[in-house]
Order: C-alpha cells, then sequence, then structure tokens
C-alpha cells in the first residue's frame, strides 16, 4: 500500500506543471553552479600552483647571499583549493590565499576574495552547497506543504482511509513518493560534479575524494529525507494548505537565514577576537622579556654565548668553530616560535569557541548542521584552514632554522660572507598536502550527530504525531 | 473617504485578531532591535580597539627610549618603530556596517616598504565572516521584504477562498477602495515598525543629524513602497493564497538571493582584478635585489626621484640606512603602477555593480546604506590612499635626519606625523540609489495598478 501510493505522489508531482518548472529550474541552477564552480575552481588553481611556481623558482635561483637575508627574503605558501571546494566554498572566500613566511614572525595569511568583491558576496556565493542548502529545502516546502492538508481540502483523505490503511502508512508513502520526486531532481546535478571531478587530471583515481563525495551525497540525502518528513508533519498537523506553506516557509527564513547570522554575531560578540596589533604587541612583549616575564632577551643571549664558549672550550667568541650569531639565532627562533604557536593557539581557540556557538545550533537547527558537515567534507572548513596554516607554519620554521643552520656553519665573521647560489636550490620548496577524509571526520561528530538526531527524531516523533491528527 | 476610514479600521481589529501576524511584527521588531545592538556593539568594539592602538605605539616609544638612551641613529628608530594609520568608523557606520569586517579598520606602518604593509589583514574569525552582519540594513533589506510577503500575500485571496469578499463587494464599495484601504494599513504598519527602528537605530547609534537622516528614511520608504507595489502586482493577478506566496517568495529570492550572486560571478569575471599576490611577489623581489645591486646604481635612481637629497654624500660603508630605505622606496616605486592598477580594478568592480543594481532593489538598498553609512569599498580605498600618504608623510619626516645624519633625539618623537581617518559617506552613490528606487517603484506600481485596470476584481 505504501508503494502504491508513493507511486500515486512521484508521479502526480511528476504531472504537476509547477513543480516541474520549480524543479527545472533548481536543476538549470545545480548545474550551473556545477560548472561555475569547477571554472572557478581551475582559474584558481591555475593562478596559485603558478604563483608557488614563480615564488619556488625565484627562491631557487637566488644569487650568492648570506643565509640571513635568505631567511628574511622568505617564501609564500598558497593554499591549494581542495577538490570538493567547486562544490562547497566554505570559507574559503574569507581566509584568503597566501601567507609570507619569513624570519622572526608570522604573517597573516592575505588578500581574501571577499575583500575583492565588493559588498555583492555579502548577499551569498552562488554555489551546489548554496542550491542544496537553501533552494531544494524550499522546493520540498513547496512540494510537500499540501501533503495532507490539500487531501483534507478535497475530502480524499477519508477516502484513503477508509481503505484500511493507516495515517502512518499514508505519511511514509507520501514521505517516499517525494523522496523519490527530489533523487530526481538533485542526482543528476551530483552526477554531473562527479563526472567531472574524476574526469578532471588533477583527480584521476584519488580514493579520498570518491570517500568525501560520497558521504558529501549521504549527509545531503539524510538532510532532505528530514526536510521532506518534516514538510509531512507540518503538513499533516495544520488544517489548511496556507497555514502550513506559511509555517514552513518562516521556518525556512529563521532557519537558513536568520539563525545562522545570529548565532555568528553572538558569538563574536561573546567571545571577543584580540586584534591583529595587540597580538603582534603581545608576541614582541614576550619575546623580549621573557614567557613568564622573567628572562629577559639579553638574558638568555649571554647564557647561549656562555654555554657555547664552555662547549667548545674556549674563551672568546673568535675561536668558536661556530658563528655565535648563527646560534642565537637559532635559538631566537625556537624562541619566538614558541611564544607565537602560543598566541595563535589562544587566537583560534577563541575562533573556535565563536564557531561552536553554531555547531551546536545545529541541534536546534538542522541548517547549522548540514553547513558545517558540508563544508568539512569538501575541504573548505575552518578545521582546514588551519590545517593549511600550521603547515606554513611548520615549513616556515624549518626553513627558517636550516637557514640558521648554515649560518652557524659559516663560523666567526660570517655577516662579511656569502654562501654559494647553488645552495639555496637544496632546500626543500613548501608542497601542501590537504588531510584525508580521516582526519576530517571525527572534527563533524556534532553535526553528524545532529543530523542523524534530527532524521530519527522526526521519523519517530512527527510520525507519532501524524497518526495522532485529524482526519478532518 | 469614509468607506475608506471604515476599511482600514476593520483591517486593523482583523489584524489584532491574528495573532500569527502580531507575533511576526513582534519578532521583526525584535531582530531589528538586536540588528541595531549588535552593530552598535561592533562599532563601539572597533573605536575601544582603535583607541588602544596610541597606547601600542608609545609603548613601542617607551621601549625604544630605552633601548637608545641617547640621540640614535634615526635608521634604526625607522626600522624598529612602528604607528599606525587609523580609519575611524562614522557613528552611521553602525546601522549598516558594510565591509568594516572584511576589511581591516587600522594599517601597521613602519618606514619600510608600504606595499607588504598595506594589505595585512586584521584578525578576523572566516567562519563569522561567512555569516556576515546582523545588522539595521541586514533587518531592513532582508527581512522586512518578508514580513511584507507575509502580510500581503493572501491580500484579497484570504477574502476570496472564505467566501467574504462576494459579500464585501455586494456593498456599494469600490474593489479599488477595498485592496487601497488593506494596502494602506499595511503600509502604515510596515512604515511605522521601519521608521521606529531607524530613529531607534540612529539615537542608539548617536549619528549627526544632518541630510543623511532624510536620505535613510527615503531609502527605507522607497525599498518598502517597492515591495508593496510587488504585491499589488501580484494581488492584481488575482490567484489563490498558496500561489501567490510562492510567486511572491519567488521574487524574494530572485531579488535578494540569485541576482546578486550571479551579479558577483558575472562582475568578477566582467572586470578582473589584477592579483594583488603579484605585486607583493614583485616588491619583495625588487626589495631584496636591492641588496645585491651597486649602491650608486639604487642612490641615483632614488636622486632621480628625490633630487634635494643629491647633494648627500656619497656611501662607502658596506651599510649605511639611507641606502636601506632608498630600496625599499625604490621597491614600492617599481610596484607603485601595479598597485594602482589593483586599485582601480576594485574600484572599476565596484562600479559596474552600481550601474548594474538597478537590476535588484535589494543590491541598491543595501549599497546606498552603505554609502550612506561610508562602509563600502571606495571608503576602504579612500582610507588606503590615505595611509599612503601617511606613509609619505613619515618618509618625508625621516628622510632629513637619514640624509643630513641629524641624530634621533627623544623628543623627536613627538614631532614625528599621525594619522587619522574619518569614513566619508558616498553622498552622490547613495543620491544615485534613491533615483534608481523611484524608479524602480514607479515601474512595479505601474504595473500593478495596469494590471488592476486590465483585470477586474472578481469576487471568486
Amino acid at each position: 500500500m505504501i508503494r502504491s501510493i508513493a507511486q500515486k505522489e512521484f508521479v502526480s508531482t511528476l504531472r504537476d506543471r509547477r513543480f516541474a518548472v520549480l524543479s527545472a529550474l533548481v536543476l538549470v541552477l545545480l548545474l550551473a553552479a556545477t560548472l561555475v564552480g569547477r571554472a572557478s575552481f581551475r582559474t584558481l588553481q591555475r593562478e596559485r600552483q603558478t604563483a608557488q611556481g614563480t615564488v619556488n623558482e625565484q627562491f631557487r635561483n637566488q644569487p650568492a647571499r648570506h643565509p640571513h637575508r635568505v631567511a628574511h627574503y622568505g617564501s609564500f605558501a598558497f593554499r591549494p583549493k581542495s577538490g570538493l571546494s567547486l562544490l562547497d566554498g566554505g570559507v574559503d572566500s574569507f581566509t584568503g590565499s597566501a601567507v609570507y613566511l619569513e624570519a622572526h614572525q608570522q604573517n597573516s595569511v592575505n588578500f581574501s576574495q571577499a575583500q575583492q568583491s565588493g559588498s555583492l558576496i555579502r548577499f551569498g556565493e552562488m554555489t551546489v552547497a548554496f542550491v542544496l542548502q537553501l533552494l531544494v529545502p524550499l522546493l520540498i516546502i513547496f512540494l510537500c506543504f499540501g501533503a495532507f492538508t490539500q487531501e483534507r481540502e478535497t475530502g480524499t483523505l477519508k477516502l484513503l482511509l477508509s481503505q484500511g490503511v493507516s495515517m502512518r502508512q499514508v505519511a511514509w508513502g507520501k514521505i517516499a513518493g517525494y523522496g523519490q520526486a527530489v533523487a530526481l531532481v538533485v542526482t543528476p546535478a551530483l552526477v554531473l560534479a562527479a563526472a567531472l571531478l574524476f574526469t578532471g587530471e588533477e583527480f584521476a583515481s584519488n580514493t579520498d575524494l570518491v570517500a568525501r563525495l560520497a558521504l558529501f551525497g549521504l549527509g545531503y540525502a539524510v538532510y532532505f529525507f528530514l526536510i521532506v518528513v518534516g514538510s509531512v508533519v507540518v503538513s499533516a498537523r495544520q488544517s489548511s494548505s496556507r497555514t502550513a506553506l506559511v509555517l514552513l516557509l518562516g521556518l525556512w527564513i529563521l532557519g537558513g537565514i536568520i539563525l545562522p547570522k545570529a548565532t555568528a554575531n553572538l558569538g563574536a560578540t561573546l567571545y571577543p577576537t584580540i586584534t591583529k596589533a595587540q597580538l603582534d604587541a603581545d608576541v614582541h612583549e614576550a619575546a623580549q622579556h621573557g614567557i613568564d616575564g622573567h628572562d629577559p632577551h639579553d638574558k638568555r643571549a649571554e647564557a647561549l654565548k656562555a654555554n657555547l664558549l664552555k662547549k667548545y672550550g674556549v674563551d672568546s667568541e673568535e675561536k668558536l668553530p661556530v658563528s655565535l650569531a648563527g646560534v642565537q639565532m637559532a635559538a631566537g627562533e625556537e624562541y619566538s616560535a614558541k611564544v607565537y604557536q602560543q598566541h595563535f593557539a589562544e587566537l583560534n581557540a577563541t575562533y573556535e569557541r565563536q564557531n561552536r556557538l553554531s555547531d551546536w545550533a545545529g541541534l536546534l537547527n538542522p541548517y547549522q548542521a548540514i553547513r558545517p558537515l558540508s563544508m568539512g567534507l569538501a575541504g573548505s572548513d575552518f578545521a582546514h584552514y588551519v590545517h593549511f596554516q600550521q603547515a606554513a607554519e611548520a615549513y616556515r620554521y624549518a626553513l627558517v632554522q636550516r637557514l640558521n643552520g648554515l649560518q652557524a656553519g659559516m663560523g666567526y665573521g660570517d655577516k662579511e660572507r656569502r654562501l654559494d647560489a647553488a645552495t639555496w636550490r637544496e632546500l626543500p620548496v613548501f608542497a601542501y598536502q590537504a588531510p584525508a577524509v580521516g582526519w576530517a571526520l571525527p572534527r563533524l561528530l556534532l553535526p553528524v550527530a545532529a543530523l542523524l538526531l534530527w532524521a530519527a527524531g522526526l521519523s519517530w516523533l512527527g510520525l507519532r504525531l501524524i497518526s495522532k491528527s485529524s482526519v478532518e | 473617504m469614509h468607506l475608506f476610514r471604515i476599511l482600514f479600521f476593520y483591517e486593523w481589529r482583523h489584524f489584532r485578531a491574528a495573532r500569527g501576524l502580531v507575533l511576526l511584527c513582534g519578532l521583526l521588531l525584535a531582530t531589528g532591535l538586536y540588528g541595531i545592538y549588535y552593530g552598535t556593539t561592533e562599532i563601539a568594539r572597533q573605536r575601544t580597539q582603535l583607541a588602544a592602538l596610541p597606547e601600542l605605539t608609545r609603548r613601542n616609544v617607551a621601549e625604544l627610549q630605552v633601548k637608545f638612551p641617547g640621540p640614535a641613529d634615526a635608521g634604526d628608530i625607522g626600522y624598529y618603530h612602528s604607528t599606525f594609520a587609523v580609519h575611524h568608523p562614522d557613528p552611521w557606520a553602525a546601522l549598516s556596517l558594510g565591509l568594516r569586517d572584511v576589511n581591516p579598520s587600522y594599517v601597521k606602518l613602519r618606514l619600510l616598504g608600504l606595499h607588504n604593509q598595506l594589505y595585512a589583514t586584521d584578525n578576523a574569525n572566516p567562519m563569522k565572516l561567512l555569516s556576515g552582519n546582523f545588522d539595521l540594513a541586514f533587518v531592513l533589506v532582508y527581512l522586512l521584504p518578508l514580513l511584507i510577503i507575509a502580510l500581503g500575500f493572501n491580500l484579497l485571496s484570504a477574502e476570496r477562498e472564505e467566501g467574504i469578499l462576494t459579500l464585501l463587494l455586494a456593498q456599494p464599495v469600490r474593489p479599488l477602495t477595498v485592496v487601497a484601504a488593506k494596502l494602506a494599513f499595511r503600509l502604515a504598519l510596515v512604515l511605522g515598525l521601519a521608521g521606529l527602528l531607524s530613529v531607534v537605530g540612529m539615537l542608539w547609534a548617536g549619528v549627526p543629524l544632518d541630510g543623511r537622516v532624510a536620505s535613510w528614511l527615503a531609502l527605507t520608504v522607497l525599498y518598502c513602497l517597492f515591495w508593496f507595489g510587488v504585491v499589488l502586482v501580484v494581488t492584481a493577478w488575482q490567484r489563490p493564497s498558496a500561489v501567490n506566496a510562492v510567486a511572491l517568495l519567488g521574487v524574494w529570492l530572485v531579488l535578494v538571493v540569485l541576482v546578486p550572486s550571479l551579479l558577483n560571478l558575472s562582475v568578477a569575471a566582467a572586470r578582473p582584478v589584477p592579483q594583488g599576490l603579484e605585486l607583493t611577489i614583485r616588491q619583495r623581489e625588487e626589495i631584496h635585489a636591492g641588496w645585491d645591486k651597486p649602491k650608486t646604481e639604487t642612490m641615483n635612481r632614488f636622486f632621480a626621484l628625490y633630487p634635494q637629497w643629491r647633494d648627500t654624500a656619497t656611501i662607502r660603508e658596506r651599510f649605511v640606512w639611507r641606502w636601506y630605505y632608498a630600496f625599499q622606496h625604490l621597491g614600492d616605486q617599481a610596484v607603485a603602477s601595479q598597485a594602482a592598477a589593483y586599485a582601480r580594478g576594485l574600484q572599476a568592480r565596484y562600479n559596474l555593480v552600481e550601474q548594474l543594481n538597478l537590476l535588484s532593489p535589494a543590491i541598491n538598498a543595501q549599497s546606498s546604506f552603505n554609502a550612506l553609512a561610508g562602509s563600502d569599498l571606495p571608503t576602504h580605498l579612500a582610507f588606503q590612499r590615505s595611509a599612503t600618504r601617511y606613509h609619505d608623510a613619515l618618509r618625508a619626516f625621516y628622510y632629513p635626519f637619514l640624509f643630513r645624519k641629524t641624530e634621533f633625539t627623544h623628543a623627536d618623537y613627538a614631532r614625528e606625523p599621525t594619522h587619522s581617518f574619518t569614513s566619508p559617506p558616498e553622498l552622490t552613490t547613495a543620491q544615485h540609489g534613491l533615483l534608481k528606487l523611484l524608479l524602480s517603484v514607479a515601474a512595479v506600481c505601474g504595473l500593478g495598478l495596469l494590471l488592476l485596470r486590465l483585470r477586474p476584481i472578481t469576487p471568486r
């Protein structure tokens, strides 16, 4: 019986001209967003690869220089776009794409697309995720708001129930039928996305990407399922189609537009972010006067010199086999990097606290559960961004320390000398490996749990409500 | 007229009875107040942050005075001493934060090359930036139309579906009077809410009472009128409530969500901006090559720009600060045209959006609000130009010390130039916005009236 109700809903949905127009629109938008996403992905990826190649070449082809000059010359780390970011751009437009790596300090990641887009970006970006997260639920609402109310208004619900089916069976039949209709709209776009992803030479035979895409599709399937169930439940509990529609649209606006913004803004109010200027000043303070305020820079330098003299059993700097300046540079870098790490960890912890509010709101609002899940799987969320930041910092630190080591090895009077141009060719260049899905999943437990809770809760509680709701 | 008053009054009684609508208005009022609260606290926070910057500079000076107790080489001071170019918000920014969260509100400057300092971002949580600001402008531009839609989607259709319209039109009343009274009531309600929120916002933010008050209110009224015009068109179309709701929400979706994001894509494609990155990479290359070039070559290039220092002593030392700062500046010079192209590209994008926002009154209203509040891209570019001039002033201050080999004393810190910049409003943009909104209002209202004339209102 459920099957034949599902069949009836599916067929009558397809015959409905309004649905045909709307779903064609959504499908076109999805396909367009996929193609646009791929085009912009390719451009950005190419730009960043070229830029990374350029700076790497420049670094390798430096003339003979003193290693500390090279440490100040530094390098750039460009963040490659993750494969699935063509489906969900996440925070990518707001993070900037490159960080300047140099001795003594950690720089911010500059030049975000948002800074180049003006106010328009505030209205949202046309991505596949945007269509899936906001427009498809709207389509579902338009599809389902009359599920029960229309039957009631035309009196067919009584006829249906007189056939010996229960309200619950009718509800499941309708959910299945609408589910098929939604799948019909969404699947082609996801298949196209998959085809685009796996025919491009960048992605051929990438199992991590396959896993991410599969989970991405699965996540959205659960999301659409719970929205179909929710709409059917609302329709069953309301007496007229009009109130059902208005209520559902109200929920859509609240969940999709008001709540995400409100929680993000509330988070920023509750846990204020320290300014870069203040952070730099604090770092400088700590690096100069010791992390705990007792151990000034000069004292550390003195102790280091004394230790070094003792270690090599000599009485003056000139007799040391290593350059004191180089050794001091390395010790200073180690110290300042530690200070930076501490302060950046605090800053990121503040951000995490701000974001956690939104994540917990996922328990109230499914949109705020699918959003972090989607960008987490696409590799474009905050955690992936921090991963890049840390990889860039690890590279910066290793590079600077290696250069400091080279300087130390030059011995006393190193300042007057330079190392051969060939030296720079032996240093490794920055290469970023984005983390695998296994790394991302544990960070996405809360949204996954929220989504599953919603799906299970709605199926259980909602269907109970339906079986209790009136026939009239 | 008497009839109109009666109808208007009955609408009020209907409205009071419809608890959902009262709740909705209350919700809008609450979100509006939260928007004002958030906007004002955000601007207050930015003010506090900017106010803390002179203290950072003072601490920096105090540290340098310990490090260099006597008269010092100005080159050392220029290297270690940092000051700030600050972008103070206009009080109006509290109502329309615009891009003040994406773009930094200060730039930390040392005497070194400008361009790798000018584009440094402030700390910002990208997730927060992605979600955007919850300010009064957001409530007015995004949410107010939704209230108008909720109030107007069943203007006549509800009466028809409940069978009341037949009875109503059986009375000696023209259908147009009924529509007019219903619309007028809702218009009064929405304008009352929007006006109340705007006035509360202005008082809360403490805006100066200048011509912008009238501009803000006029923008708000016109924007509401536009959405009522859309409601009028849909009402005149005379379809069932559910169809009306879908149509109105569809219009909202197209104008507030789809057109802006498609416009964003097309503008980015039509006006490609030269990457800022290329600029910083090139500048780094130029500056660091400065170390390896013959000093006389560098100095001669510098003297071509600053002939007044040509007669200073020839450099024979291995390192001297005036040579160092000379090649820093030459690094800036090498990318000056690229930097100008970058700023021009951003401005060109903005201008194109200004031309095309006739397509969506929502974009138009948002950018007009931002223009009034001085929180949009052109203001940020103006701030960057101002910061550039400040950097020029700093160099002009230090050059005599460096080239005349004057010693830098503790008293000289106080003589150093300082910087302050407050967002100017872009009044012409706002005026154009008003004109374009007026055009949109005329278009939809004209269409609505035409439809009403062509399709007489039927009871069923």
